[in-house]
């Protein structure tokens, strides 16, 4: 159904090509197969991962403990054991909502404006927002356990927090490394969209390149990045596998205690690599307590204020939201299944989705300008694209786990490859697929700011402009009524999504889905 | 078989002449529409082993819950060897740890193994080095151990998770992390409901004579049959005490009435 949105978009397309660019884009494709070798190109494109990965591991690394922390802080079962009531975990909740309504590119810039450029930005831009999101998941897994165990314990007399660190802690665990692996790999792609808006790494290279056409090297950059995203998917991938295992009853369990020494030294050994590398970066958070002066505020221009065309900022903002949305909700299982008869086509599918998963939506945007004129439905092609690669792989991973023997049935009598699938594997998935679309929509929200460069985007793209033209007021003004919106569409996707769920069969499935996946 | 000699030993029993081990007057409590208790009194000595029969939502669980402090009650006094629940965590805490309680869904841990579990009773007596070590490390071996061998399980369940035991044996461990917490009091919520018939009588017999004097039992029970080890038999109907005696003293007219469908 909401593939039905490729309807208005296509028939809108040809009005917005403005021709002159198909050549680049030819040139883009054909550059794919001949990246530059050039030593010195390569050996940027690494340096540029090299501080691109750092960015991301860090930030990554800072998010966690915070989330973590915050997140126990922030949990009603936590409260209530140790104080006998869930209040203080409400409030906390509340305060935090507010830095995770704000991307971590819009933490990003404010801190550039505020401290210059240091390597140390990208970092707290990325553990701020991250940190704050981590927190409210961590706190909805503690909340959402069963506290039959650590009554027994607290009413053997065991103390409040070893009570809550037994009871809780082991079948919170692989549900937090799970989730954790996940965030790593988001870390890498903000890393990289965090470059895109010249906070180094590779990032900047990728824009650099494609600005001044250099495809040729662009490509370098991109191979290295597929390669890298590549690795740390199937490492993460085996280490889930290995920790997090939901499907625990059906293998061999290691002894839990063998786990956690293993855990352990994990921590321990990530300990000396994130001081090496914040050294090597030269990360220096003393950094964050030079402010630079900032150019004189000025009294606020309440007149100009009022003069922004509110309406029509936000409107634009929910209509690419919805845009981007349906098109990656709808078409990912659009293309699974028009692929469906060919093993080839899917591993094309598959390809194509990796890219759209690394490849940062503004330069998706950047490149769709060569052809397209700029406008909310060429943002909403970027930013769609890059949510469908993330939201493909999720169903394609739900699909290869989920029940084959109906789709079988259908098959021997007679069906369909196509028709096999949309009715034995992705009717049962539907719900809990839609639930996380729309979770997903809930971020495209936030995100939808990465594609404003590309112009007359409603907030995004205002924001941009105040930023860079240091108009104070407006910026504030803008980034409240941002939050302020993002924090509505989190409360209406939370709602959809409870909707989807509980009408839906309570299997892990659909939990693991809504729940986890963030 | 299991060892039928036990005895109870170091629980530290009272220097004072000993008060009721639990005492609860005039309990009430609330529930939906109706409640779920009303005007409990009950009193257990040490050494007396009680059972508690009733059909099904008679307020057996409620009662037992209120009798180990999980849920306070709306109305009335709990006391344990004579104090009110202390105010003061670390005192509350020391009370909790004299009141062993075998829980209808066992609550163990399912991920961490059986040394963990049983060490898990420790907790009070732990600070948090040693809480934490316990889910990195076996620790205290020797005694859990010997709590499994009373149990007659096999010592190399140690380090199974206990979520990959069978039913039975996974009775039996929760039984066992009770013998590790050493408590005065034991509450026991129908911990025999889904054995078989053999198994069910062993650990009856087991936890009879581990109640002896300065312990004491307080077991809810579906089987009027097995009543016999017990020294006395209180008979719950609608969150109300029908009647509280010796066994030997229970007839059939008693029980015809317990269990008679209300109206």
């Amino acid at each position: 159904m909401p593939a039905l949105v490729l309807i208005p978009v296509l028939l809108g397309l040809p009005q917005l090509v403005h021709g002159g660019g198909w050549e680049l884009i030819g040139q883009f494709a054909l550059a794919a197969a001949q990246p530059s070798l050039d030593p010195a190109v390569i050996q940027s494109v690494i340096s540029g991962l090299g501080t691109t990965a750092a960015m991301a591991l860090l930030g990554w690394a800072g998010s966690m403990v915070l989330g973590v922390g915050l997140g126990v802080a922030s949990s009603r079962t936590v409260w209530r054991t140790v104080l006998g009531h869930g209040a203080p975990a409400d409030l906390i909740r509340k305060l935090l909502a507010i830095p995770r309504s704000i991307h971590e590119l819009l933490w990003g810039l404010l801190l550039l404006q505020l401290v210059g450029l240091e390597p140390v930005v990208a970092v707290v831009a990325i553990a701020i927002p991250f940190g704050a999101l981590v927190a409210r998941v961590v706190s909805d897994l503690i909340d959402a356990l069963p506290t039959g165990n650590l009554n027994a314990l607290s009413a053997a007399g065991a103390p409040a927090g070893p009570a809550l660190v037994t009871a809780l802690g082991p079948p919170l665990l692989p549900q937090l490394l799970s989730y954790s692996s996940y965030r790593l790999e988001c870390a890498l792609r903000s890393a990289t969209l965090l470059g895109v808006f010249g906070l180094g790494g590779l990032g900047t290279e990728l824009r650099l390149t494609l600005q001044s056409l250099n495809f040729r090297e662009l490509w370098s950059g991109l191979w290295v990045l597929l390669a890298a995203m590549v690795l740390l998917e199937t490492l993460l991938g085996w280490l889930r596998h290995r920790w997090s295992m939901p499907n625990r009853f059906t293998k061999k369990v290691m002894a839990s205690g063998r786990q956690g020494q293993e855990l352990v030294a994990l921590g321990v050994a990530l300990i000396p690599l994130l001081v090496w590398v914040a050294q090597s970066q030269q990360i220096d958070p003393g950094a964050l307590l030079h402010w630079q002066a900032l150019p004189p505020m000025g009294p606020p221009h309440w007149a100009e204020l009022a003069g922004l065309n509110w309406p029509s900022l936000v409107g634009n903002t929910i209509v690419l939201t919805g845009l981007a949305a349906a098109l990656a909700v709808g078409g990912a299982p659009l293309l699974l299944l028009l692929v469906a008869a060919w093993p080839l086509g899917k591993l094309v599918v598959r390809g194509i989705w990796l890219l759209a998963r690394l490849w940062p939506p503004p330069l998706t945007a950047l490149l769709l300008l060569f052809v397209l004129k700029p406008g909310v439905p060429t943002a909403a092609l970027a930013l769609g694209f890059h949510n469908l690669g993330i939201l493909g792989r999720l169903l394609l991973e739900c699909a290869e786990t989920a029940d084959r023997a109906p789709e079988q049935a259908l098959i021997s009598g007679g069906t369909g490859p196509r028709m096999a699938l949309l009715y034995g594997r992705f009717s049962a998935l539907a719900r809990p697929y839609l639930a996380y679309g729309a979770y997903r929509a809930d971020v495209i929200l936030r995100e939808s700011v990465v594609v404003g460069l590309v112009g007359a985007t409603g907030l995004g793209s205002q924001l941009l402009e105040a930023l860079s033209s240091f108009a104070w007021d407006q910026l504030l003004a803008l980034v409240a009524v941002y939050a302020a919106l993002t924090l509505l569409g989190e409360d209406l996707s939370d709602r959809a999504r409870h909707q989807l769920l509980e009408t839906a069969h309570g299997d892990d499935q659909s939990q693991e889905v809504g729940g986890a996946w963030r | 078989m299991i060892r039928q000699t036990l005895e109870a030993d170091s629980a530290g029993s009272p220097s004072h002449p000993s008060p009721a081990l639990l005492e609860l007057q005039g309990i009430d409590l609330a529930g939906k529409g109706q409640r779920r208790l009303e005007a409990i009194k009950l009193n257990i000595q040490p050494g007396e082993r009680v059972a508690l029969i009733g059909a099904s939502g008679a307020g057996k669980s409620s009662l037992l819950a209120v009798a180990n402090g999980l849920i306070k009650p709306n109305a009335g006094t709990v006391l344990w060897q004579g104090s009110p629940p202390a105010k003061s965590r670390r005192q509350r805490r020391r009370q909790q740890a004299r009141i062993g309680t075998l829980w209808q869904d066992l609550r163990l841990i399912e991920e961490l193994t059986v040394q963990q579990n049983l060490n898990g009773a420790r907790l009070a007596q732990w600070g948090w080095p040693k809480a934490l070590l316990n889910l990195l490390l076996p620790l205290e071996t020797g005694p859990c151990a010997a709590a499994l061998e009373r149990l007659d399980l096999d010592q190399a369940l140690l380090d199974r998770p206990v979520g990959s035991l069978s039913g039975g044996q996974r009775q039996r461990v929760a039984i066992a992390r009770l013998l590790r917490q050493e408590p005065l009091l034991v509450l026991a919520d129908e911990p025999l409901a889904s054995l078989d018939p053999r198994l069910a009588e062993e650990l009856l017999a087991l936890l009879l004579d581990y109640t002896r004097a300065p312990r004491a039992l307080v077991m809810s029970l579906h089987r009027p049959d097995l009543l016999g080890g017990f020294d006395r038999v209180v008979g719950l109907r609608a969150g109300r005490v029908l009647f509280d005696q010796p066994v030997d003293q229970l007839g059939q007219d008693q029980l015809t009435a317990l269990y008679a469908s209300s109206l």
